[in-house]
């Protein structure tokens, strides 16, 4: 009889681990996320495949001359990885041409040399990161020991203080050029965003970021989803909103309007703020879990940072 | 007496849990009058800015405080409370990266009862659309609410 109770309990031990090592008991964590990003994609596949076909998706008074020759059509997954200029035929034209003698080149120079500078205590960024290349390329993550999401702003920043080093502005600066030093390398070296979601805590953080994307906020009562998901394609004024598909493949980017390059969070932040809230910091809970969903959302698409926006 | 006690304590539990305290909170904040408690012929600016201030401190702690055209909320409310002190006529609040050793004021230019009610509706509405929000949010969700 003991030996009968102890060959089922072994059976059952078994059984439980080889269900674990096969995907967590049969539950896979990314499940709803990987529904997400592929109805995202099929969504924007199907906006963009006959625009004037398709013309109560975009802005209500473009005309057919607009909507035929100015919007690209037939666009595939991969194509959206430029923002908003996968789509823009005319903004493509210009930025091309900016492209030619790109303005955040200084900026890499400028990280490059930040890379090899040694701090105070002999050490270096290549202490804290495997490469440049992977730096660029494997943030966000969900770091399931200290049950958060690690950015690479704050892996910069952390870097910095464990070694006796102050931290940098998060927005621009040394902190943008050293980002687009390592979005440069992993750009080369053709990276892809690979985020994964393997555990509950990451799945949980996932569905905040969610939830913050697709929340109405500020004295606007505007969703990011408005302008970035139903409103991709449209106009403000003469400026053609950008798609969430891609939306972090190309960070940090050189903005016209801010003359320089700045972080993701930097441009998180000026949306918020234009949805009339006051944003949260840059490396609070909900901006981290909100760039967490997001880059999922863009996961599989190439790396191809830094870049220029107006 | 033991009657009573249960019959009080249970009555405090459920207005609680509706809501029905006047303790401000997110919960309170949508069954408000906006109309009525945000106005300051109504109510008077004094109580218009006390109920701007204890709502915008909720929304502050949860994050969803508004700005506008470089102004928090919180700058809004505090360049009332002066305005009634002085007597002014008008407010010009702080810019958002305003600091105490580096004052830096906004655009804005409001008259002073104006931008009482303008703070107490801000402060009010940011927690009311909190709460409508968690009912709504995934009717935007490619693959989910949203449906095109």
């Amino acid at each position: 009889m003991l030996l009968k109770i102890a060959k089922t309990t072994a059976l059952v031990a078994l059984t439980v681990t080889a269900l674990n090592a096969s995907g967590h008991g049969g539950k896979h964590f990314n499940d709803q996320a990987e529904k997400d990003r592929l109805a995202l994609i099929k969504y924007f596949e199907d906006k963009f495949e006959d625009p004037l076909k398709n013309r109560n998706n975009f802005f209500p008074y473009s005309t057919d001359d607009e909507l035929e020759n100015s919007i690209a059509k037939g666009l595939k997954h991969q194509d959206f990885a430029k923002g908003n200029y996968a789509y823009n035929i005319d903004g493509k034209g210009q930025y091309e041409d900016i492209k030619e003698m790109p303005p955040y080149d200084d900026a890499i120079d400028a990280g490059e040399a930040l890379w090899e500078t040694e701090f105070a205590n002999g050490k270096s960024f290549a202490t804290c990161f495997e490469s440049p290349s992977v730096a660029g390329s494997a943030y966000p993550y969900f770091d399931n020991a200290r049950n958060d999401v690690i950015t690479l702003t704050q892996a910069i920043n952390e870097c910095l203080t464990t070694n006796g080093e102050k931290a940098w502005n998060t927005k621009k600066g040394k902190m943008a050029s050293l980002q687009a030093f390592m979005a440069s390398s992993a750009t080369e070296d053709e990276k892809v965003i690979n985020v994964k979601i393997d555990s509950q805590a990451a799945s949980d953080a996932y569905e905040r970021g969610k939830e913050y994307y697709y929340t109405q906020r500020g004295y606007l009562k505007l969703n990011c989803a408005e302008c970035h998901v139903q409103g991709a394609g449209q106009r403000v004024r003469n400026e053609k909103l950008s798609q969430l598909l891609g939306q972090t493949t190309h960070f940090p980017v050189h903005r016209l309007k801010w003359k320089g390059v700045g972080t993701l969070e930097r441009r998180m932040s000026g949306c918020i703020k234009d949805e009339g809230q006051v944003p949260p910091g840059d490396t609070s809970k909900e901006m981290k879990e909100l760039l967490f969903f997001m880059a999922y959302m863009s996961n599989e698409m190439k790396i191809d940072g830094p870049d220029i926006r107006k | 007496m033991k009657k009573l006690t249960t019959l009080i304590a249970t009555a405090g539990i459920a207005a609680l849990l509706s809501g029905c305290t006047s303790q401000p909170s997110i919960a309170n904040a949508a069954k408000l009058d906006l109309n009525k408690v945000c106005s300051v012929e109504v109510s008077g600016i004094e109580n218009v800015i006390k109920t701007a201030k204890e709502y915008n401190d909720i929304a502050i702690a949860n994050n969803l405080e508004f700005r506008r055209l470089n102004v928090n909320n919180s700058a809004l409310i505090a360049s009332v409370e002066e305005a009634i002190k002085t007597g002014a006529k008008t407010v010009n609040p702080l810019h958002h990266k305003s600091k105490p050793d580096k004052i830096k004021k906004s655009k804005t230019k409001l008259e002073t009862n104006y931008a009482a009610e303008r703070a107490c509706r801000f402060a009010v509405v940011a927690l009311d659309q909190a709460v409508e929000a968690k009912e709504t949010w995934r009717l935007s969700v490619p693959g989910d609410g949203f449906k095109y």
